[in-house]
């Protein structure tokens, strides 16, 4: 009579454990997603950075960006912002096709920035805290100093083509490529970028003014803020703003390196300025 | 948000590890067990049944259904990216098997065979078209029970 035998173990199935599987797929996943990550975005910026500007502004005109603006309801600030914001693109040299438009945010934010189309947004939260012009132009001129340098594209560029990788890999269809919130709040910044763009702040302050005094406020200013939320400042590695303090001492030392004078006397603001970043307390 | 997500998939992964693990040590413990005892009733894949007229002949059939645990799902996910076999459903499915049969050959045993002849083992996707779901398989084992006329 026929009998069967006994099963020998472990040729159809394995005795290993899952756990050695699994953490050699995650590691050699997450190698993956941070490889391709960095080439693809390193090339996304890079082919980014040859869209002509003209094709940029066009890019942003698929958005409707007055929705978030409320420069028609304060015309007297919009127009001084817009002037010195014209002021600063001359003293950059900015090539003739780069307009730069201001945009005004009656928002308790302490933000302001720049995004494609040259398109800089500046909350009130913001302004509120700025004591003097110099500081202002300074503001102003290191987010001109992002579009100068084309960061908002590149930024937009590395984004998309991460996006598009991350898409494939992950075979997801409902994450946003392009979306409308992507505009505002994901352009993420390279802290070398943001060095580019406070060194040529500081340019500005000194061919407009002949000094950089007040440029230094302006980082003092988020430093004051971050005390005040008591929130630790991130360590650097994980920022991609250069830490506040590291900020200041840059400027010195570009101070030094150029012979700048960093004394010099500040400009104030015009007078109707506090009247109209507070006339939200009257509504 | 993100972090939000990422937390629910650790928490579904160690739990599935943790469960599923488990769940699979104990089964394979008892198909072990099972096989040793129900060896006595052998089932073969040969299409011929002795031609002696001393049986009678009974189709028997054991079926079992699994489910994928998330923690399988999650190991089979990243594979995909590299390619190779996938270990955490090979004992998935090997578990299937052995359980399959065995349930056909307590049918068999419960109508007295002495042989089960002709087995084969079909294998169907019962989890829908939908291939974010979890995989759940259907393993279904049958045969051809050879019981001997009573001899009375």
């Amino acid at each position: 009579m026929y009998h069967n035998p006994k099963i020998p173990e472990g040729i159809n199935s394995t005795k290993e454990n899952p756990l050695k599987e699994f953490s050699i797929l995650l590691l050699g996943t997450i190698a993956l997603v941070v490889i391709v990550s960095l080439i693809l975005g390193f090339s996304g910026s890079w082919l980014a950075g040859k869209i002509p500007f003209s094709a940029e502004v066009k890019i942003a005109s698929m958005y409707d960006i007055t929705q978030y603006t409320d420069s028609n309801e304060h015309p007297r600030l919009a127009q001084y912002l817009q002037s010195l914001v014209d002021k600063i693109s001359k003293a950059q040299n900015l090539p003739e096709e780069m307009k730069i438009t201001a945009h005004y945010m009656d928002s308790d934010t302490v933000n302001a920035f720049a995004t494609i189309g040259g398109n800089l947004f500046i909350y009130r939260g913001l302004l509120e805290k700025v004591p003097n012009e110099n500081t202002l132009v300074t503001l102003l001129g290191h987010e001109i100093g992002h579009v100068k340098y084309r960061h908002p594209i590149k930024s937009l560029g590395r984004g998309v083509a991460v996006a598009i990788a991350m898409t494939t890999i992950t075979g997801s269809t409902d994450s946003q490529i392009m979306g409308d919130a992507g505009l505002l709040t994901t352009l993420q910044f390279s802290r070398e970028m943001e060095k580019q763009a406070d060194e040529e702040a500081m340019y500005t302050l000194q061919s407009l003014y002949g000094h950089i005094n007040g440029g230094a406020e302006l980082f003092r200013i988020f430093q004051n803020m971050r005390q005040e939320m008591e929130t630790d400042e991130p360590s650097e590695l994980f920022s991609t703003h250069p830490l506040d303090q590291h900020r200041i001492d840059n400027i010195s030392i570009m101070a030094k390196k150029n012979n700048w004078k960093e004394t010099g006397n500040l400009s104030p603001l015009p007078d109707f300025f506090q009247e109209e970043i507070n006339s939200y307390l009257n509504q | 948000m993100i972090m939000e997500q990422l937390l629910i998939t650790i928490v579904l992964v160690a739990l599935g590890y943790f469960f599923g693990r488990r769940a699979e040590n104990k089964h394979i413990k008892s198909i072990i067990e099972r096989e040793a005892v129900m060896n006595q009733l052998p089932a073969m894949a040969g299409r011929f049944p002795p031609q002696n007229g001393k049986y009678h002949q009974q189709l028997v059939s054991g079926s079992v259904v699994i489910a994928n645990d998330y923690f399988k799902t999650f190991v089979a996910g990243l594979r995909n990216l590299f390619g190779g076999k996938i270990t955490a459903y090979e004992t998935l499915l090997d578990r299937a098997r052995r359980e399959a049969v065995l349930r056909m050959k307590q049918e068999a045993q419960s109508l007295g065979a002495e042989l089960i002849f002709n087995v084969k083992y079909e294998t169907s996707n019962i989890s829908g078209q939908y291939n974010k779901r979890m995989p759940v398989i259907e393993v279904h084992a049958y045969g051809t029970a050879l019981m001997e006329y009573s001899t009375k």
